[in-house]
């Protein structure tokens, strides 16, 4: 006996309900389910779809599918990570090094004047405001996706929650570091004004390159990512 | 079966073993294989071989491939140039390690 379309649409179904919600991770466990259950029917074929099914899916152990799930985020994880820093290299080679040395210099500058905490806090909020509406725009854009049930790969998923999180993380200590240092930047030594410029350089492309770049490059990347990928979205 | 437990960590090695005499393999061939290798003697759990391959994959050693069969999307592994020289030196230590294993669990008797 073979697995019928319907039968396969019902495994996407399955493995949605056990909690695996990217298409990528579903796409490789139907196979497998699909694989065993023929391979069940061979020698029970008295079986129903729904017996063959879950028979298969005891072989994945107590914790269902939950372990695979898990290392698949670890992959995606380290993946992005090499995204991340292929983009963020780009800003320290000519010719966007220029941009990067313009930056950190004004921050320089900046902090040299007496109560720069403030313009840098003034910043902050201006930069954070601006990018709140951004990420409500995302947000909302998200959610039609997941009512229309839309076939979201996990690199995908990640590129969209990776700014959420880390545009939030980045203002959050940015905020307390200020609050921390009671004392005026101004009155600092030369050599951590450079190394406060310097990170909060860094801090700054890290979060144009995961807030901006990536999703402005996603179609790109997750094309690279999957082989797959357009062949779906064609579908 | 209580053996699963000594052969946990080899698994690694075995899944680069046989994409090494098989140009390319999905999950599911994986399983089959090595139960049909090993006589049924060995079974790969379905919850530790993906784990498995996610992370050949993650370190570079894996390369994926789609295809479509029939009604749905199969993903096959291969490996990677460096997969292809990891492959040798895994198995070399695990041959090491079986030899070692050997003498300790089997030492020779001598009169010297």
């Amino acid at each position: 006996m073979k697995i019928t379309n319907n039968q396969i649409e019902d495994l996407y179904q399955f493995t949605r309900k056990h909690f695996v919600y990217h298409y990528d991770v579903q796409t490789e466990l139907v196979d497998h389910l699909a694989n065993d259950i023929e391979e069940i029917w061979l020698e029970n074929p008295q079986l129903t779809f729904e017996q063959a099914r879950d028979q298969s899916f005891k072989k994945f152990g107590i914790f269902g599918f939950m372990d695979v799930i898990e290392a698949k985020q670890k992959q995606m994880n380290k993946r992005y990570q090499k995204i991340m820093w292929r983009f963020v290299k780009e800003w320290f080679t000519i010719p966007k090094v220029i941009t990067t040395t313009l930056i950190f210099l004004s921050i320089f500058s900046v902090l040299k004047i007496r109560h720069s905490e403030y313009v840098l806090l003034g910043t902050l909020f201006i930069l954070a405001i601006f990018d709140l509406i951004n990420l409500s725009k995302l947000r909302k854009n998200q959610k039609k996706k997941e009512e229309k049930l839309e076939k979201v790969f996990l690199l995908e998923a990640m590129i969209e929650q990776t700014r959420n999180g880390f545009t939030g993380l980045t203002f959050i200590n940015l905020f307390n570091f200020v609050n921390l240092t009671k004392a005026s930047f101004s009155d600092l030594e030369n050599y951590w004004l450079v190394l406060i410029s310097f990170s909060a350089t860094l801090i700054f492309i890290l979060f144009y390159v995961t807030g901006y770049v990536i999703p402005q490059k996603a179609e790109e990347l997750l094309q690279e990512t999957y082989p797959e990928y357009k062949l779906v979205k064609n579908l | 079966m209580g053996n699963q437990k000594l052969f946990k960590g080899s698994l690694q090695t075995i899944i680069l073993q046989l994409l090494a005499s098989n140009e390319k393999m999905y999950g599911y061939e994986i399983t089959q294989k090595v139960k049909e290798l090993t006589k049924g003697e060995l079974n790969i759990t379905e919850g530790a071989l993906y784990p498995a391959l996610h992370k050949l994959e993650a370190d570079g050693l894996l390369d994926v491939e789609v295809a479509n069969v029939g009604n749905r999307l199969r993903k096959y592994y291969k490996l990677t140039e460096n997969g292809s020289k990891e492959t040798a030196n895994k198995v070399s230590e695990m041959q090491e390690f079986l030899r070692t294993m050997q003498q300790l669990v089997n030492p020779k008797f001598s009169l010297e």
